[in-house]
C-alpha cells in the first residue's frame, strides 16, 4: 500500500530525473528533438488548459501569441542583441499583457465572442507580420545567427529549456488548482452566472487566466524562433499548433493537471511517427487527416479524455456488467 | 462590517433601526415590446422579512434580476442603505451585501459541498486569490453553517450528488458565506416538502432574529402569511398593494389581481 502510494506520488520526480539524464544517454538528435517537442507541446497545451481546462473558455488564439513571440524574440536579438534564452521569458510576459488586452477585449461578456476574438486575432497578426516587411521582412522571415554550439549539442540547451518550461507549466497549473482563483475559475466554468451572483470577478480572473495560460505559448515561440534560426509567417501561425493544443488536453482530460501532459506524450510523438512514416510529400495533408480523425474519434468515443474516463472507471469498479442506461453517469464536464 | 453577519452558535445583536434599507424607485425594464416592470417601487427595511407575492409575469423575479445585477434597468434607481445599486454588476452588488440565491436552484454540482461553500468567500487582492485553496477558520466557518442547516455530514460529497432539498439548502448556506447583510430568496419553498418547508421557516427566522434581512418570492401563501411581514403585491410589472398579512388578504385589489381577468 504504501509503496503503491509512494509510486503514485513520486513517479513525476522519476520522471524528471530521467528526462534530465537522456541527452547523456541518448544523445542523438532524433530522440532529444522528438522529447524537446514533446515538452513544448506538453508546456502549452497545460497554459492552454488553464483557460480552456479550468475555465473552459476555448482559445483559438494560443498559436498567435506563440508566432508573435518567435518575432518578438527574433527581433530582440537582431536589433538589441539580447540571446534568446534571456529574453524568452520576458517575451512571454510581453505576451501575457497583450493576452490581458485581448482578453479585456472578448471576457467581459460570458459566452462565443472569446472564441472568435482569439482566432481573429491569429490572422490579425500573421498579417501584422507579413505586411510590416520594413521590420519583419514579410514572407521571407527573419534568420537568427546559429548558436555557436557544434551542431551535435545545439539542442541540448533547447531540450533543456523545454523542460524547464513544462516543469514551470505543471506547478502552475497544479498551484492554481489548489488556490481560490483555480476555486473561482471551475466555478465559471461550471455556471458563469452563479459564480457571478456568488461575488466572483468573473471578468478579472478570466482575464488573468487568460495572461497566465498565453505566457507559455509566447515564451515557447521564442525558443522555437532561435530552435530553428527562423521564423516566418507561415512557420510562426500555423493554426495546426492551436489545434494540437486542444486535441492533446482533450485527449488527455481537460481542467485536470497532468491531462494535458499525458495527451501531449501521446499525441506528439504518434503524429511525428506518423510523419516518419508516409511519403514527404503527403506528409503534410495525411497528418492533417489524421488528427482531425483523432479530434473526432477523442470528441466521440472519450469526451472526457483518459484521465477522468479511467478515473469513474476505477470508482464504478471493472465488474459493473450493468447495462449502460443503468450505470452510474460519469461525472460530466461542463463546458 | 460583519456585526449583522449571522454567526450560528454565536450571538448577534438583534435586528436593529441601524441596518441598510433596500430602497427601489421607479424602476421600469422591459424585453422587445413587453413591459415586465413599469414605475416600480417599493421599500424593504432592514430587519424585516418581507414577502414578494404576486400572479406569474407580475415581474418578481424581473425586479430581482435588475436589483443584483443581473438586468440592467432602463430607468429608477436602487439604494441598498447609502450605496447606489443600478448599473453594477451582480459580484459588486454581493460585496455590497445583498446575496440572492435562484428560482431554479443553482449550485456547482461537480465541485464538492464544501468547494462551493468556499466560493463566494470575498478575495481581496491577489496574494489571498493565489494562497491555499481552503484556509482553516473558512473550513471552520464554513462547517458552521453547513452544521447549522444540518448538511455538514454531505461536506466533501459532490454537491449534484444531494437531494433536490440539500442542494437548496446548500445554495442558501453558499450565499451566507459572502457575509450578506440582505438575502433575496426567489421561491425557497418551491417544491418543498411540508417537513422541508418547516425546518426553512425556522432557519429563516433565526437567521433574521440574528439581524438578517430577507425579501422572499413566494408562491405558497401558508409560508408567506406565517413567516413575512410586511407583504409586498405586484401585478403587471408594479406594486398594487402592501402591508400586514391580514391587511394585504383582505385588499380587493389583491383578490381582483390574482382571480379577476
Amino acid at each position: 500500500m504504501r509503496i503503491e502510494r509512494r509510486l503514485r506520488q513520486g513517479w513525476p520526480w522519476m520522471a524528471l530525473v530521467v528526462f534530465l539524464v537522456v541527452p547523456f544517454l541518448l544523445p542523438e538528435g532524433f530522440y532529444l528533438d522528438l522529447l524537446m517537442f514533446t515538452f513544448m507541446y506538453a508546456a502549452m497545451s497545460v497554459g492552454w488548459d488553464i483557460m480552456g481546462g479550468y475555465a473552459g473558455y476555448v482559445s483559438l488564439g494560443h498559436v498567435g501569441f506563440f508566432g508573435l513571440g518567435s518575432y518578438a524574440a527574433a527581433l530582440l536579438l537582431l536589433r538589441l542583441g539580447v540571446p534568446v534564452f534571456l529574453s524568452a521569458p520576458l517575451v512571454g510576459l510581453g505576451a501575457s499583457l497583450l493576452g490581458a488586452g485581448v482578453g479585456f477585449i472578448s471576457l467581459r461578456t460570458r459566452g462565443p465572442a472569446f472564441v472568435i476574438v482569439t482566432l481573429t486575432f491569429t490572422y490579425v497578426a500573421q498579417l501584422l507580420m507579413l505586411d510590416l516587411k520594413s521590420v519583419t521582412g514579410g514572407s521571407q522571415g527573419l534568420f537568427l545567427p546559429l548558436l555557436d554550439l557544434p551542431a551535435n549539442l545545439v539542442i541540448v540547451p533547447f531540450y533543456y529549456a523545454m523542460l524547464a518550461l513544462l516543469v514551470i507549466a505543471v506547478l502552475v497549473s497544479m498551484a492554481i488548482r489548489r488556490s481560490k482563483f483555480g476555486l473561482g475559475l471551475i466555478a465559471i466554468r461550471e455556471d458563469e452566472g452563479k459564480a457571478e451572483a456568488s461575488g466572483v470577478n468573473t471578468s478579472l480572473y478570466k482575464i488573468l487566466a487568460f495572461a497566465i495560460s498565453v505566457w507559455f505559448a509566447g515564451t515557447a515561440g521564442a525558443l522555437h524562433a532561435q530552435y530553428l534560426n527562423y521564423v516566418d509567417p507561415d512557420l510562426a501561425f500555423e493554426l495546426i499548433i492551436t489545434l494540437n493544443l486542444i486535441i492533446m488536453s482533450l485527449f488527455g482530460s481537460r481542467g485536470i493537471v497532468w491531462g494535458p501532459v499525458l495527451g501531449a506524450f501521446i499525441i506528439y510523438p504518434l503524429s511525428a511517427y506518423l510523419v516518419f512514416l508516409l511519403p514527404s510529400r503527403l506528409a503534410g495533408q495525411l497528418h492533417l487527416v489524421a488528427l482531425g480523425i483523432v479530434l473526432v474519434l477523442v470528441v466521440m468515443f472519450l469526451p472526457d479524455g483518459v484521465i477522468r474516463t479511467y478515473q469513474a472507471w476505477r470508482k464504478r469498479g471493472p465488474k459493473d456488467h450493468r447495462p449502460v442506461e443503468a450505470r452510474d453517469p460519469i461525472v460530466e464536464v461542463a463546458g | 462590517m460583519s456585526v449583522t453577519t449571522p454567526q450560528p452558535g454565536g450571538s448577534a445583536p438583534p435586528a436593529s433601526e441601524q441596518g441598510e434599507d433596500l430602497v427601489i424607485r421607479s424602476v421600469a425594464k422591459s424585453f422587445g415590446g413587453i413591459t415586465a416592470l413599469s414605475d416600480c417601487s417599493l421599500e424593504v427595511k432592514a430587519g424585516s422579512i418581507t414577502a414578494l407575492i404576486g400572479p406569474n409575469g407580475s415581474g418578481k423575479t424581473t425586479l430581482f434580476n435588475c436589483v443584483t445585477g443581473f438586468y440592467r434597468p432602463e430607468g429608477g434607481t436602487v439604494r441598498f442603505g447609502d450605496a447606489p445599486l443600478t448599473g453594477l454588476r451582480p459580484n459588486e452588488v454581493v460585496h455590497l451585501g445583498v446575496a440572492r440565491t435562484f428560482q431554479i436552484t443553482r449550485i456547482f454540482k461537480n465541485m464538492t459541498v464544501l468547494e462551493n461553500m468556499i466560493v463566494p468567500i470575498r478575495q481581496l487582492g491577489l496574494r489571498t486569490l493565489f494562497t491555499a485553496g481552503i484556509k482553516g477558520h473558512e473550513r471552520e466557518r464554513a462547517e458552521g453553517l453547513l452544521e447549522f442547516f444540518g448538511i455538514a455530514f454531505l461536506r466533501d460529497e459532490p454537491a449534484g450528488s444531494l437531494s433536490f432539498g440539500q442542494q437548496k439548502l446548500l445554495e442558501l448556506a453558499a450565499a451566507l458565506m459572502a457575509d450578506p447583510k440582505m438575502l433575496m430568496l426567489d421561491e425557497p419553498a418551491g417544491g418543498l416538502n411540508p417537513v422541508m418547508i418547516d425546518r426553512l421557516v425556522a432557519y429563516i427566522r433565526e437567521l433574521n432574529a440574528r439581524g438578517m434581512t430577507f425579501l422572499i418570492i413566494e408562491h405558497n401563501m401558508g409560508f408567506v402569511m406565517e413567516l413575512c411581514e410586511p407583504i409586498i403585491v405586484m401585478h403587471r410589472g408594479r406594486v398594487i398593494a402592501s402591508g400586514a398579512p391580514h391587511v394585504v388578504r383582505a385588499d380587493p385589489v389583491v383578490l381582483d389581481a390574482y382571480l379577476g381577468d
